[in-house]
């Protein structure tokens, strides 16, 4: 039987932000000519603009490249980009498991980031081979010698003799490709063998239509052949199939070991989901790839328009978004105080807070989106279990028998000096150790913590406490039951929707004064007092008010004033007009946004 | 038939106030009173052109420090405009005054040439305040200025008088105020500072201004010295003896026409087809007097928008503390008051605006946030 052919080595980089996939990426590809200078516009993979903005892929890419290697033979890489944030962790694993190996790059000065533990640990699982590569070596800062011993204290692989280079100056990146070619074992799969093809990513094109871009694990898809998702058992006939070098070159076929892309009609990306098999229709695999799983939103969020003459072309624009995004998921949402909106779910802040960017940036929206808040399972009193992702669907406490909340794992790695206030911080948000290792001068702290703790500040709350050091990586573990309550806020005895937050209630008391508080700085004097209360069902916990303004008018108006005036009135109007109205109180968007920030003060 | 003022400016001031937002401009070493004059009437003649023969029914010479020139070149003015246009005796004639600039005679003569009215910038009697206002003058100087006043003959004179000045307290504003009230003024304008946009106190505000609650009390004790003491609010900053209401001013507030003549000077005329026009004359002052050499004043003139009247009409007519008669709406405006029914309906509701027969008023709560009554008609 055909094997795949040997000369092929397909990788991945796993690497923290910023410290440099992109740079040698483009490297790679500037070395084995896959574009010329003239196109070779700075990192060609991160191809959304937002992407380039932040640094981060967000969708997986690849790219073919043909290497001449120092031993005279010609090699196919083929280069799969991940995605790289906590977010996209089960993408991630898609990538890696369509590799035979990985670069694990490292920034020389600043050493091994969680995330970096997090992948790594997936790809040994995976049982890829992990080629360590020592980036930034330029810099006045690099300590390749600390960095290396961390690899092998923490990630526990041989770092001695890892790559050094500078993806900015180029500096290694030959070396970088020879280690590649030695190291990393060619593909396995026979060629004969019914197809499997994993679905790596699946993007929607205007004008293709979906486009997967797919590794063959056995067998060959060919133009014209019939080809099945194995999940979704849909059948499609292929009208394309090529490599990206990194432009779309289209081919006759690709067989075992290849990576590429096929183009077969598909309508909608859920028809070819990440992560699962497509075989051939007519000699279908036995088995799908394992590992595929449906990818569930965790954290949600309520997207509302700030007119709602805006709701049409938010829906639109979601609906484009979810064309791309199958892990975007938005259902209609009626709020008192917002008006008409989406309930929309999302795989955690990162992935919301991008969808927002582009809902504003893209499609020129203005949106007030509420505090985030996970899923929870309500039992009912009656037996019944409801999922909620919405304060507001919380039954009547008589009716709860009990309340579970998503429980992560969550893997911090932090220097020592920062460690008592890591700890500090994860007890604060309700965190439950399970283990501390000391890996050099780094130490790697496993907790378990509830996820509703990690969506409002944790991210940034670590950072900050660790001044940018400490480094975090999650999954999600199980629900487990927890004194769960609903604090309402009401305004002039109303209760705003929107402001509510399902909190533990060790915290309601403080977080309800805290709540109220903050409603009182953010929202301005009006005409009448404003009441401000938070509330446990019926019970006030606290209560603070804005007072009235005394008066509001301009002091003096002659007949050369009336222009002028006019002015400074039409001004205020359009101020209020960006207040959402609640009764007669008008609350400025800040205020919807405010309960994300309960805790910094 | 709509009444019609004359509203005069004269651009200079000794130097300009930082809080001040009209067109003043420093004086030059001499004043080209003379050319000024001949400009001023030139203007006047071609704008009463406009009235349709409607006679002038007051007089308000401002600034800018008016009192700057001479008594001589006053007369010339007003029996300039009294050639054109033959006033009543009874004319009110303002002339605004800054003490500073105040000597005995010129008043007597000023007085002898018609002016009945004066409008004395006082600001403050406290020599501190004065000065973080930038003001020329200091508190003796203003008890001087009245006192003048009186001696030349004007019994009906008004004190412009601000509150909520830098580290003022109640206790500051009201000493300013029982020193007005002594010089026994028949109008007394009491305003609050407000920074106006291009101004120095807009770009770099005082430091330690009163705040919003601060104000309030001040207003609160003010108001109530100024009522015992008989003068009565008519307007949102203005107080009188009975009967002494400033009659050009009401007419602003009334919604009535006005010629503006001078440098910047704004004017609102209706013309027989009841259309509203807004007048700009040349905003700089050498600018107004090379322009008027070729017989052109404008800088631009502006046909009111039917939907702008409901609010330009508010803007004013509800700044007077009993409001106006609603048949004024219709006369001045040339709409039906059912055009606005529905804003005045829901402003009734919302206890903001109150209708009793023909009389249209704010409330007390509609008149103490009267910019968001305002706002109903935006």
């Amino acid at each position: 039987m055909a094997q795949a052919n040997q000369n092929i080595r397909n990788f991945s980089i796993i690497a923290h932000i910023d410290h440099g996939k992109s740079t040698l990426s483009d490297r790679f590809i500037q070395h084995c000519e896959g574009l010329s200078e003239r196109e070779m516009s700075a990192q060609v993979l991160d191809s959304m603009d937002l992407e380039r903005e932040r640094g981060i892929t967000i969708k997986a890419q690849s790219v073919s490249l043909d290497y001449k290697a120092r031993n005279g033979e010609t090699y196919r890489l083929n280069f799969i980009d991940t995605p790289g944030h906590v977010d996209f962790s089960y993408e991630v694993s898609r990538s890696l498991s369509a590799c035979e190996g990985a670069l694990l790059v490292v920034d020389a000065s600043q050493g091994v980031e969680a995330q970096s533990v997090a992948n790594c640990y997936t790809a040994i699982n995976l049982d890829l081979e992990v080629v360590p590569v020592l980036n930034k070596i330029d810099l006045p800062a690099a300590d390749p010698d600390r960095v290396c011993q961390e690899i092998e204290d923490i990630i526990g692989i041989d770092a001695l003799d890892a790559v050094h280079c500078s993806a900015k100056t180029g500096i290694g990146i030959e070396d970088i490709l020879e280690e590649l070619v030695k190291r990393i074992p060619p593909p396995q799969g026979e060629v004969d063998a019914p197809l499997k093809a994993l679905i790596i990513d699946s993007w929607f094109d205007n004008y293709l239509g979906v486009v997967s871009l797919v590794r063959v694990m056995q067998g060959r898809v060919a133009k014209k052949q019939k080809i099945r998702a194995m999940h979704t058992s849909m059948d499609f006939q292929v009208d394309r199939v090529g490599i990206f070098t990194p432009k779309m070159k289209d081919r006759d076929y690709l067989e075992a070991g290849e990576v590429g892309f096929i183009i077969a009609g598909i309508k909608e990306i859920d028809a070819a989901k990440v992560g699962d098999t497509f075989t051939d229709a007519s000699n279908p695999a036995q088995t799908a790839l394992e590992g595929f799983q449906e990818v569930q939103p965790r954290v949600f969020a309520g997207i509302f328009p700030v007119s709602s003459d805006d709701y049409e072309g938010l829906r639109d624009a979601l609906s484009k978004l979810n064309l791309n995004d199958a892990s975007l998921s938005y259902e209609p949402e009626t709020s008192q105080a917002l008006g008409f909106g989406f309930r929309c779910g999302f795989l955690g802040m990162l992935h919301m807070e991008i969808v927002q960017e582009r809902l504003e940036r893209e499609y020129d929206l203005d949106l007030i989106t509420t505090a985030p808040t996970v899923i929870y399972e309500v039992e009912q009193t009656d037996g019944e279990v409801i999922r909620m992702h919405n304060p507001s669907q919380m039954p009547p406490i008589n009716k709860i028998s009990e309340i579970r909340e998503p429980i992560i794992k969550a893997n911090i790695l932090v220097p020592q000096d920062y460690l008592g206030n890591v700890i500090t911080l994860c007890i604060e948000k309700r965190g439950v150790q399970t283990n501390m290792q000391y890996m050099g001068t780094q130490v790697n702290l496993s907790y378990e913590m509830p996820l509703s703790e990690v969506v409002l500040d944790f991210f940034d709350r670590l950072k900050s406490v660790s001044r940018g050091y400490a480094s975090f990586d999650y999954e999600l573990s199980h629900f487990s039951a927890a004194k769960l309550v609903r604090v309402d806020i009401l305004i002039n005895g109303d209760r705003v929707d929107a402001l509510a937050v399902i909190v533990h209630a060790d915290f309601a008391q403080a977080r309800g004064r805290d709540l109220a508080e903050r409603m009182k700085e953010i929202i301005p004097r009006q005409m009448f007092d404003v009441a401000i209360q938070a509330s446990i069902g019926t019970n006030i916990i606290a209560r603070t008010n804005v007072r009235a303004l005394r008066k509001n008018v301009i002091a003096k108006c002659y007949g050369g004033d009336v222009s002028r005036k006019r002015k400074l009135l039409d001004k205020q109007k359009k101020g209020k007009k960006r207040m959402k109205q609640v009764g007669n109180v008008e609350i400025p968007q800040e205020a919807f946004l405010a309960v994300l920030r309960v805790d910094d003060k | 038939m709509i009444p019609l003022s004359l509203y005069i400016h004269i651009p200079w001031c000794v130097r300009k106030c930082p809080y001040c937002d009209f067109n003043s401009h420093q004086a030059p070493e001499a004043l080209p009173e003379k050319a000024y004059i001949e400009a001023l009437l030139k203007d006047f003649e071609a704008d009463i052109k406009l009235a349709n023969g409607r006679p002038i029914s007051t007089i308000f010479i401002g600034g800018g420090t008016p009192s700057l020139f001479t008594a001589e070149s006053i007369d010339q003015l007003l029996q300039g405009i009294n050639k054109i246009s033959p006033l009543a005796d009874d004319t009110e004639i303002t002339l605004e005054a800054n003490p500073g600039t105040f000597e005995q005679q010129r008043f007597t003569d000023f007085r002898k040439a018609g002016i009945n009215r004066l409008s004395i910038g006082i600001q403050s009697f406290n020599s501190s305040h004065l000065k973080a206002l930038g003001r020329i003058h200091d508190g003796d100087e203003a008890l001087v200025a009245a006192d003048i006043a009186r001696q030349a003959g004007f019994d009906n004179f008004n004190l412009d008088l601000m509150f909520g000045l830098p580290e003022q307290s109640t206790e500051d504003a009201l000493s300013d105020l029982q020193q007005a009230i002594d010089c026994n003024p028949t109008h007394l304008s009491w305003y609050q500072l407000t920074l106006e946009p291009n101004t120095l106190f807009h770009n770099q505000p005082p430091k330690k201004l009163p705040d919003h609650e601060a104000l309030w009390d001040m207003q609160q004790a003010g108001q109530q010295l100024l009522s015992a003491e008989q003068y009565q609010q008519y307007e949102v900053s203005a107080y009188s003896r009975t009967g002494k209401q400033c009659q050009h001013n009401r007419n602003y507030w009334e919604f009535g026409d006005y010629i503006g003549i001078g440098a910047g000077a704004h004017g609102k005329i209706t013309n027989a087809q009841g259309t509203i026009t807004r007048t700009t004359k040349f905003r700089q002052p050498k600018q107004y007097l090379d322009q008027a050499e070729k017989n052109l004043f404008y800088s631009s003139t502006t046909d009111l928008n039917v939907n702008d009247l409901p609010f330009e009409f508010m803007l004013n007519a509800l700044r007077l503390k009993t409001g106006v008669n609603s048949d004024f709406y219709e006369q001045r405006t040339g709409q039906p008051l059912s055009s606005i029914q529905a804003t005045l309906d829901d402003a009734q509701r919302s206890n903001l605006i109150h209708l009793d027969g023909q009389n249209i008023s704010c409330t007390e709560q509609g008149w103490r946030f009267l910019d968001n009554t305002l706002t109903l008609f935006l």
